[in-house]
């Protein structure tokens, strides 16, 4: 493939990755280290100015946060409605995702930017006058309202995704399964199943990951006592900006959700893969 | 048979459709009824445009207005003007491309209130760039760059946010240019920059402008980077419309709903504007 390349390109290209790689140290590896420092600067210590590095570290402030302040149930606030939508998501997304990969009818292309309207309304509009909507509607539950507004505006994601999948699987292959004698079940184990399940895992993680970082509909539907990991973190940025705490959380919020995106980022490269190749 | 087989499709919508049309259906029907209705202070409700005179006449709603469409459309534009050479070096792999490209997608991962606490933590008092310009001997002493009052930090966000988004975008259709269409124009005497004007950017049309709009929404309807790292005298249309809905009692819910209507169509027109624009451009810089 290099040899495609002139040496003079060979020598740009060699700089330019440089400076992108000074850039993404610049951009993420030091912000997110100075995050980690932070979150270990002991109590008693503080890490003032002039002083280049904490004074002492200690893990008295992870300690401290998971003790003394309402973390846990954030936590399972997050994980909690994370996968009541990730599942409610997927079941409400697969009837209409397979009408748009595997179907043709009238309106199909209409009906699919209809399906992207939750990403063309600004959040915060869409929290503000939902909380109206659920309490005209009697829906008190803050879990119940932050779960059906994350549904409904995950959905997108949830419906591209196994459209995606859905048309990759072979018509052929169902063909040939069917004149085997293949019951509808065995045509979905065979031909279907296999083809959708890395698309279907990959939507639910994307899904679940979203929906533990989604923030407007989380603090304005769940003000004041419902938190979620998000609202926790905006409390400490705000006016009571508790920089060490602030540090700790957003480490809690981003490692699981980074590692849980690269699971589904290969998940969606073997799906492609085995529907390019017909795999399955 | 053939009316069962005619309706399957439009049934199988209802499921994933209905609930996103109902939701928004309600919600844009509520901003705008509630928009022209107002509670007096004795709690009656009635029609009226008391809420949109009301929100026109302060100064503070057209700061919101005007700062967010100026971060809506800084943040686009640069965003995509960042990504679109980039998409273009990386259109055809080579040994460290790929690496790249994670690289450049990596802030996609990372929370949006996250984000903010990172800049916010590099530029502060005890942040890296003012231990860096003390240690360097460019600054006396740390020099106070948190929450600037001409939201420089809030574009830095957005574009280091929303410039992978860009990227993204851009690269699929940039890699869907063939080759031989870039040989035909190069036999054809275009020179880099005439391919450029006359092949690549026509064809990226659309995504250039998909780009700008799913940016330019997003960063006209920001809260969260304004609240943690953007000028404290200003507010951003949507911390305006939470303002509005919080701090007015009986009438808070019809002047945010004034601001939420006017977000909506700030969302709307900017964004048709912006892919106006850049058609006009493409279109211009092709002839």
């Amino acid at each position: 493939m290099a040899t495609l390349f002139r040496p003079a390109e060979r020598w740009r290209n060699r700089a330019l990755i440089l400076f992108a790689l000074v850039l993404f140290f610049f951009a993420l590896v030091l912000p997110f280290g100075m995050a980690v420092l932070w979150s270990l600067v002991d109590p008693s210590h503080p890490w003032a100015y002039p002083n280049v590095l904490p004074p002492v570290l200690s893990f008295r402030r992870w300690v401290e946060i998971w003790t003394t302040t309402g973390l846990q149930q954030a936590l399972v606030n997050s994980y909690t409605v994370a996968l009541t939508v990730s599942i409610a998501t997927i079941l409400l997304a697969l009837p209409t995702a397979f009408a748009f990969g595997r179907m043709e009818f009238r309106g199909k292309a209409a009906a699919q930017v209809l399906t992207l309207l939750p990403l063309a309304m600004p959040l915060f509009v869409l929290a503000i006058f939902y909380v109206t909507i659920l309490s005209k509607l009697g829906i008190y539950s803050r879990f119940l309202g932050i779960a059906i507004g994350h549904t409904v505006c995950l959905l997108p994601y949830a419906i591209r995704l196994l459209t995606v999948s859905f048309s990759g699987v072979r018509q052929d292959l169902i063909d040939a399964a069917r004149d085997l004698g293949a019951s509808r079940l065995t045509v979905f184990r065979h031909a279907y199943l296999p083809v959708l399940k890395p698309g279907l895992l990959a939507a639910l993680i994307i899904v679940f990951i979203l929906s533990i970082e989604e923030f407007a509909i989380s603090y304005i539907v769940g003000a004041p006592d419902f938190t979620t990991v998000p609202t926790i973190l905006f409390s400490y940025l705000g006016y009571n900006f508790i920089r060490p705490s602030a540090a700790a959380v957003s480490l809690i919020l981003v490692v699981p959700n980074v590692l849980l995106m690269l699971i589904a980022e290969r998940l969606l490269k073997s799906a492609g893969a085995s529907g390019a190749a017909g795999k399955g | 048979m053939s009316s069962r087989r005619t309706l399957a499709p439009y049934l199988l919508l209802i499921p994933g459709l209905a609930p996103i049309i109902v939701l928004m259906t309600l919600v844009i029907g509520m901003a705008v009824s509630q928009s022209v209705t107002w509670t007096d202070v004795s709690g009656k409700v009635s029609l009226s445009l008391e809420a949109w005179r009301v929100t026109f006449e302060s100064d503070q709603f057209w700061r919101a207005f005007l700062y967010s469409a100026r971060i809506g459309t800084l943040g686009a534009i640069l965003s995509v003007a960042f990504a679109y050479p980039v998409a273009l070096w990386l259109r055809r792999p080579f040994a460290g491309s790929d690496l790249v490209s994670a690289l450049i997608k990596a802030p996609i991962l990372v929370h949006g209130l996250v984000a903010a606490f990172l800049y916010v933590n590099f530029v502060s008092f005890q942040g890296f760039l003012n231990v860096a310009l003390v240690g360097l001997g460019l600054a006396a002493r740390p020099i106070r760059m948190q929450n600037d009052p001409y939201a420089i930090g809030v574009v830095v966000l957005q574009v280091w946010k929303n410039m992978p988004l860009a990227f993204l975008i851009l690269s699929g259709s940039v890699r869907a240019i063939s080759d031989d269409v870039l040989n035909a124009a190069r036999d054809l005497g275009a020179g880099t920059f005439g391919r450029l004007r006359r092949v690549v950017l026509p064809l990226t049309l659309r995504s250039l402008q998909a780009a700008l709009i799913i940016i330019f929404i997003g960063a006209a309807g920001d809260y969260t980077f304004q609240a943690v790292a953007g000028p404290t005298s200003l507010n951003s249309m949507a911390q305006f419309m939470v303002r509005m809905e919080t701090d007015n009692g009986l009438q808070g819910v019809s002047l945010a709903a004034v601001v939420a209507v006017m977000l909506m169509g700030l969302s709307l027109c900017g964004s048709i504007l912006l892919a106006g624009l850049m058609q006009f451009l493409v279109k211009r810089a092709g002839r």
